[in-house]
């Protein structure tokens, strides 16, 4: 019992584990988290002891929300970062979640006092969240359920057994099907794919219908780093602000790309950067990552050759910004603006149309919009209607995620899962952006 | 007790193995009750998962098991000619030069063959 | 008989050994993790963080899934720890004072390496989750194409010894230490070091593209028993290198045993920061690599060493 109480009294001093789920308006904030010594984000539910959903979520991720709750170890909590006026229904599932309106600073605050609560006994531990499901009893015949009919002689723990499919080396193994859900940790969140893996290659894949498509129809917060691109859809925006936003976008980017590729460290120096991005120590900064990114061979042995576009696929990747820029194609709205061209806007392409080259063009574009904010000084977009947000080609009812989704299944069949991560990845798809424009678009057609 | 040395390494390997286990089993504090059934549902990317996972895995490197089991019988030769190599010279570096070299035609046939690779 | 430490000294010593190490190896990751991510360093932080997390994960519930394999699930962390001290046992810090140095004891510690690859198996099979058994079968082939070029990067010290057993393995650098006569060993060693305790760029079982690999279902004392096991491995794997490239206890002025601390400080501090510089690397790149590229590099060094001996 005193050991139990000293154990308490040092846990509490300890970073808190948090699982961050990120909802609209709200992904950039959370990235932010990682460089806050109080916290530590983690991964999976079984690493955490609170649970910080932030943003407004799609009414169907109800329920995934709810297994990953339930999939912390006790004791655990529920915290609730700006949820807007949409996130009622979801939060209402929850015993007991603590509401943070507020600042950065007053969430990490808010986390540390629920967990010190947590721990001294004055907030009892959340308890799960979905009902006892009526799961198949195990059935069989004999005392561990052997003997009847199918492959065991049953459906143990109410869930089946995979199944045999012919494989192209001949052998028939078990196939197993997982939809790999909203909140996995490397994808872009509100992605799901449904795979079909064989071993550990994805043998067919499906992603499914963008969730952010279909939210309510109120307003609904727009991320900062993206405010100012569905601005410049309307009016003329100041260029340096455009162009330090696509900096940033591509920083955080690179945060999370380094941190699926086992550089966390380097992903938080990616994220300290963004800070000081107006500053003269802003270039140098970016050279110095990149020229840690270069001797850490991720561009060597982890993304060489993955995911690469077949010369069909090419000429399907109008519009979508950095990844047709690496295959080579020169499509940049920019070029269509004037402004941008008399301060001497040049296209980068790279050639390889891997994860690689999807890579280096990010890095060389962080680079080559901070330069053009310097030169900018206060001049302003001329084009309005269509905008180049960080992922391509932006204009209202079309985004670069939409045209990015239905070219996955062709990507990612019969690659390693290692792979596939790395491809998804380095395409960054954001879901929010496209499920925004369409919203935009069905907001204008409604209005006339 | 006077035990040679091999029998003190197996002392301190399974020493350490109990030792693991009485933290493993002192740390489980059951405060919380038996979990709920959706509290034990594998995370697999959040939604649960269709099938169990033990399965009939298809593991694509057994090629590379097979040629391994090669060279971990030249392994076993190796180890006594490492130790008395000094004493016989030349002859024995000539030796198992030889006896490598056909080996790693057999590496070299296997990476032609594009079998250590399988996606 | 060789000599052997008595039991009652031996057994306590190793498991301190192995708790500072694990220690040190928590600290030492976190300081440079702050250092590469270009945060300032505060001292009472990385030296309490380690220790407040591990007393936050041992009051954390133990999570269990829905049918899982409960000996293999609780015997892996406790059979990797197990593994991490026999291969510690084996380190000498001076002529006569090492746990236990059997004549075969570079076999002994070739074996506790090669057995990592069941434990780490088990702790992927046991949950019964997708993830973890990829990151399983994952870790299956890394470590069977690590096997071979690990013993054949250690045999090449054995030759100037002309003995397996490692106290006559580091007598033998008196007059100079491994990593000069055979340069090509210590970097070749540090390799398959990494991958052999899945550290940093090697880190396949594990991944974070797997969600946690074998440990995504580990929850609370699990969790932390599997981090400091693989810790120890790590710990274990740095002072072999010192003991068998490095020179051992050799060195002026100091004593014997300070010399092999320093010398596996300097290779813990080299293995964790190629952690956190390094990218993972991919399966099937690695496998082609170990077979086609660490293979004849090992068997060079094994046959240019010995060439020069003679």
């Amino acid at each position: 019992m005193v050991l139990r109480r000293l154990l308490t009294r040092l846990a509490a001093g300890a970073p808190v584990p948090v699982l961050p789920v990120a909802g609209l308006g709200m992904r950039d904030a959370l990235r932010e988290l990682r460089i806050r010594p109080e916290l530590r984000p983690v991964d999976v539910p079984a690493a955490a002891s609170v649970l910080v959903a932030a943003g407004s979520l799609p009414e169907e991720f109800g329920d995934p929300l709810a297994l990953l709750h339930d999939g912390m170890p006790h004791p655990r909590a529920v915290v609730w970062w700006n949820p807007g006026n949409s996130a009622g229904p979801l939060l209402r599932r929850f015993a007991d979640p603590t509401v943070v309106d507020g600042s950065a600073d007053e969430l990490v605050s808010a986390v540390v006092r629920v967990r010190r609560e947590l721990y001294s006994g004055h907030r009892p531990s959340s308890e799960p969240v979905l009902a006892e499901t009526g799961r198949a009893p195990w059935e069989g015949v004999g005392p561990y359920g052997q003997g009847g009919s199918g492959m065991t002689g049953g459906v143990p723990y109410g869930r089946p057994l995979a199944e045999v499919a012919p494989d192209r080396d001949g052998l028939r193994l078990d196939v197993v099907p997982l939809t790999v859900g909203p909140f996995f940790p490397q994808f872009p969140p509100g992605l799901r794919l449904e795979a079909t893996f064989s071993g550990d290659v994805v043998v067919d894949c499906l992603p499914l219908v963008n969730p952010f498509v279909d939210i309510a129809h109120h307003a609904l917060p727009v991320r900062p780093g993206l405010d100012v691109f569905f601005r410049a859809l309307f009016e003329p925006v100041p260029i340096a602000e455009l162009e330090l936003a696509r900096a940033r976008d591509h920083l955080v980017w690179l945060a999370d790309a380094l941190s699926a590729h086992g550089l966390p460290a380097l992903g938080v120096r990616a994220l300290r950067l963004t800070h000081e991005l107006e500053g003269t120590a802003a270039v140098p900064g970016v050279r110095r990552l990149s020229r840690a990114i270069e001797w850490s061979q991720v561009l060597r042995w982890s993304t060489r050759g993955v995911g690469r576009f077949d010369a069909a696929g090419r000429t399907s990747l109008g519009g979508c910004g950095p990844v047709a820029r690496a295959a080579g194609l020169p499509d940049d709205a920019r070029m269509e603006d004037a402004t941008y061209r008399a301060l001497g806007f040049e296209l980068i392409v790279q050639d390889g149309a891997d994860a690689a080259a999807r890579w280096r063009q990010r890095l060389a574009e962080v680079v080559q919009s901070l330069a053009l904010a310097k030169r900018a000084g206060a001049q302003r977009s001329e084009v309005t209607g269509q905008v180049e947000s960080p992922r391509g080609l932006l204009t209202a009812g079309s985004a670069p995620a939409s045209r990015l989704l239905p070219l996955l299944p062709g990507l990612l069949e019969g690659l390693e899962w290692g792979d596939a991560v790395a491809t998804i990845v380095s395409l960054d798809i954001d879901l929010e952006e496209a499920g925004l424009a369409e919203r935009l678009a069905s907001a204008q057609a409604g209005a006339t | 007790m006077l035990l040679g040395p091999l029998g003190v390494a197996l002392a301190v390997f399974i020493a350490a193995l109990m030792a693991v286990l009485l933290v493993e089993r002192a740390g489980e504090p059951a405060a919380h009750g038996a979990p709920s059934p959706t509290e034990r549902v594998p995370f697999a990317g959040v939604l649960p998962p269709q099938v169990h996972a033990w399965s009939r895995y298809h593991a694509r490197y057994y090629v590379m098991a097979l040629v391994f089991l090669v060279f971990d019988m030249e392994m076993v030769y190796m180890y006594p000619w490492a130790v008395v190599f000094l004493r016989e010279g030349g002859i024995a570096m000539v030796e198992m030069a030889m006896f490598i070299a056909i080996l790693l035609l057999g590496v070299l046939y296997a990476w032609r063959e594009r079998s250590l690779e399988w996606s | 008989m060789r000599p052997a430490a008595p039991l009652e000294l031996a057994v306590p010593l190793v498991g301190i050994v192995v708790v500072i190490g694990v220690y040190v190896v928590a600290v030492l990751d976190q300081a440079i993790s702050e250092l590469v991510g270009g945060g300032t360093l505060r001292w009472r932080r990385v030296a309490f963080d380690p220790l407040r997390s591990a007393a936050h994960l041992v009051t954390q519930q133990r999570r269990t899934t829905e049918r899982p394999d409960t000996p293999g699930w609780i015997l892996a962390p406790a059979l990797l720890s197990a593994l991490a001290a026999l291969a510690l046992a084996m380190v000498p810090l001076g002529p006569t004072t090492v746990a236990a140095d059997p004549e075969t004891g570079f076999v002994v510690f070739s074996a506790a390496i090669a057995f990592v690859m069941i434990a780490v198996y088990l702790h992927g099979w046991s949950p019964n989750s997708l993830f973890a058994l990829h990151g399983a079968y994952r870790f299956g082939a890394q470590a069977l194409s690590l096997q071979i070029p690990f013993l054949l990067a250690m045999l090449a010290t054995t030759l100037p010894a002309e003995s397996l057993s490692i106290v006559d393995i580091v007598q033998a650098q008196e007059s100079l230490w491994n990593v000069v006569r055979q340069p090509l060993g210590l970097p070749l060693y540090l390799v398959v070091g990494v991958g052999a305790s899945f550290w940093g760029p090697m880190n396949l079982p594990d991944a974070a593209d797997l969600a946690g690999g074998t440990g995504v279902e580990d929850s609370g004392v699990a969790r932390l028993l599997w981090k400091s096991a693989r810790s120890a491995m790590l710990v274990a794997v740095a002072a072999m290198g010192a003991t068998g490239f490095l020179g051992g206890w050799w060195g002026p002025w100091l004593p014997g045993a300070v010399w092999v601390i320093l010398k596996t400080l300097v290779l813990l501090v080299v293995l964790i920061a190629a952690g956190h510089l390094f990218a993972r690397v991919r399966v099937e790149a690695f496998v082609v690599v170990a077979w086609a590229l660490l293979i004849p590099l090992a068997l060079l060094n094994i046959f240019v060493s010995g060439a020069v001996l003679l």
